[in-house]
């Protein structure tokens, strides 16, 4: 060891490594960045789709529901970029207040399943026993739910509307929380760090929250971003179907439903709100894959 | 082996005992009268008497749950309330379409995901592999009823080439069944594509690394019988529990799909059923879906014993 000081056998972290936590991140995701631009552009658009959330009632031109009979299914033009649907309504606007539907679905549903999947999980994995093989066996039965046949099970039970959806896809995604975060939990509680904060008398709840959680909440949170494309496209799927937002709320799923119905017609009606979908899901897709390479170092 | 196929088929069977109970209480949870939620709005008092009847709904839940399971088992799903037939019957004449459907979209499947995942891992870091990432990346992200509006504007609409929607029994007019199929195959292939692709590529990428694959090079062998014959046996195991795990995925797809192209299969029967309230006939699908599911994941980790000798020697699989 006497060696070590002056010459190290492992290398020295650099100065932004050494540093607070926050610029050490901040650090690898520049890295990150420039190594993978398309992940940039992605948290890039996923950040465009945020601001056009949040600025729905600025950014849209017009009302999105007001129906103006004189302009029925007109074709695009500089009064209406994405042309206007089969009740003269701006499918621009419907497109922008359909971005805060879908986000709202998206972001959520996953909370919820975070919410509930998460503690359920840790829970799991730090008790094992017959708890967890209780939880286990329950989490197997519901994953074996195809999550649209899930989702439609339970849209009919609640009825169908936006809040019914969230909830549908929430409950759907939640076995993935659980088995993910127990995994992750079973791994970490066998580490040193939380081997001696117990030995320095730490409770459960204490061991759980300061030492467990913190240490695989990176891991949760790349799944998270990940699964956001996969509520989104779940909450079109739904309301594409009738069984999600009910009209004449703008979804892009009830945008591309009533779509499907003219297009020979006016084709620009199936155009705007599937370009959305999939340039949201495709974004949240690239940031989420830039994440896991900033927030788990072992994959970079 | 025997330890580990016994041990898979009781955790299975657990499973569907859940399955049922989830379903059970799913249906007890529908607002009103359980009998009427069964037997329709319209359901005269005899009606509602011949289901509680049979049902047992004067009885404790756990006996009620004992009985249904019962009929359950013995294949008796109750009557749809819009056609009064049995479940099991109206889902018998849907699911051959169903079948069909994923059949097909598997096969477009394997056949894009298998050897663009073979060429992106052969040719790492090239031109191929970041075409094979970006077009499996988007394949992932596009909503596939989109992607089938999209194709019948183009194919059908544009340029006529193919019908938009409508079955034709494949045993009635084959090429005209094919004809119409070609397209929802497509639709719900290319998502499992995606995932496929991403999942052979990585797993090549570890067997192309290994020892024996070097050896086998090192013999002298061209390219092609190394990354057949050696690689690609190994490199498919795991994407055979993928296959596996996505076939929820493949099932909820179809319903979706059958509404866009009006196929008169599974999905398009529940998505009927939820609008016309005929709990019986979701509760049925649901149920069936579910349970198939299980089987299919069972079948899957019992072909491991096949594919792969060292769970036939330890008795257990690798991580589980």
């Amino acid at each position: 060891m006497a060696g070590s000081a002056a010459s190290p056998a492992y290398p020295l972290p650099r100065a932004a490594e050494a540093s607070a936590p926050g610029s050490g991140l901040l650090h690898r995701a520049w890295r990150v960045g420039r190594r993978r631009p398309a992940a940039l552009i992605g948290a890039a658009v996923v950040a465009l789709f945020v601001l056009m959330a949040v600025g729905a009632p600025w950014i849209a031109t017009s009302d999105p529901v007001h129906t103006d009979w004189a302009k029925i299914r007109k074709a695009p033009s500089w009064a209406h970029p994405f042309g206007t649907d089969d009740l003269g309504r701006d499918g621009f606007s419907r497109v922008v207040w359909g971005t805060r539907i879908s986000m709202q679905a998206g972001v959520f549903s996953i909370l919820l399943a975070m919410a509930i999947g998460v503690p359920v999980g840790l829970v799991a994995g730090y008790y094992r026993g017959a708890l967890d093989q209780v939880i286990m066996r329950l989490t197997d039965a519901w994953l074996a739910f195809p999550f649209l046949i899930l989702a439609i099970g339970l849209v009919t039970i609640l009825g169908p509307s936006l809040t019914n959806a969230t909830l549908a896809i929430g409950l759907g995604a939640t076995p993935t929380y659980i088995r993910l975060t127990r995994g992750l939990v079973l791994s970490t509680k066998e580490e040193d760090y939380v081997q001696g904060a117990r030995a320095l008398g730490a409770g459960d709840l204490r061991v759980m929250a300061r030492h467990i959680l913190p240490n695989v909440a990176s891991a949760i949170l790349v799944q998270a971003t990940v699964a956001i494309p996969t509520a989104v496209i779940a909450e079109a799927v739904l309301s594409f179907l009738g069984l999600g937002v009910q009209p004449p709320a703008p979804s892009w799923g009830t945008m591309l439903n009533a779509a499907q119905q003219f297009l020979e017609q006016a084709p620009w009606m199936a155009y705007w709100p599937g370009l959305a979908i999939f340039l949201l899901a495709l974004s949240f897709n690239l940031a989420g894959d830039g994440l896991r390479d900033v927030l788990d170092p072992r994959d970079y | 082996m025997i330890e580990f196929v016994a041990r898979r088929a009781f955790i299975s069977a657990i499973t569907l005992l859940l399955i049922s109970l989830i379903v059970f209480t799913g249906v007890r949870m529908i607002p009103g009268d359980p009998a009427r939620v069964l037997a329709g709005t319209d359901a005269d008092t005899a009606g509602l008497e011949e289901i509680r009847e049979k049902y047992g709904l004067n009885a404790p839940l756990p006996l009620q749950y004992a009985r249904w399971l019962g009929l359950a088992v013995r294949g008796d799903l109750g009557e749809s309330i819009r056609t009064r037939t049995s479940v099991a019957r109206t889902v018998a004449l849907k699911l051959p379409i169903t079948l069909e459907l994923t059949c097909l979209a598997l096969l477009v499947a394997l056949s894009i995901a298998i050897p663009a995942g073979v060429v992106a891992a052969v040719r790492r870091n090239t031109v191929w592999d970041v075409l094979a990432s970006g077009v499996s990346l988007c394949g992932v992200s596009i909503p596939n009823f989109w992607l089938g509006i999209m194709l019948i504007l183009l194919v059908s609409v544009r340029f006529g080439w193919l019908p938009a929607s409508g079955f034709v029994p494949i045993a009635e007019d084959p090429v005209g069944n094919l004809k119409r199929m070609l397209m929802p195959a497509l639709v719900l292939g290319t998502g499992l594509a995606a995932v496929l692709m991403r999942q052979t590529r990585n797993a090549m990428i570890e067997v192309l690394s290994a020892d024996y694959v070097r050896t086998a090079r090192a013999k002298g062998l061209a390219q092609m019988a190394v990354v057949v014959r050696h690689a690609l046996r190994n490199g498919l195991i795991p994407v055979v529990t993928i296959l596996g795990l996505q076939m929820g995925a493949l099932m909820g797809g179809a319903v979706v799909t059958e509404q866009i192209f009006v196929l008169p299969g599974f999905g398009r029967l529940i998505v009927e059923a939820v609008f016309t309230r005929d709990y019986p006939v979701v509760q049925g699908v649901v149920l069936i879906t579910a349970s198939s599911y299980v089987l299919i994941n069972l079948l899957v980790d019992l072909s491991y014993t096949v594919l792969n000798p060292r769970i036939r020697v330890r008795g257990t699989a690798d991580g589980g």
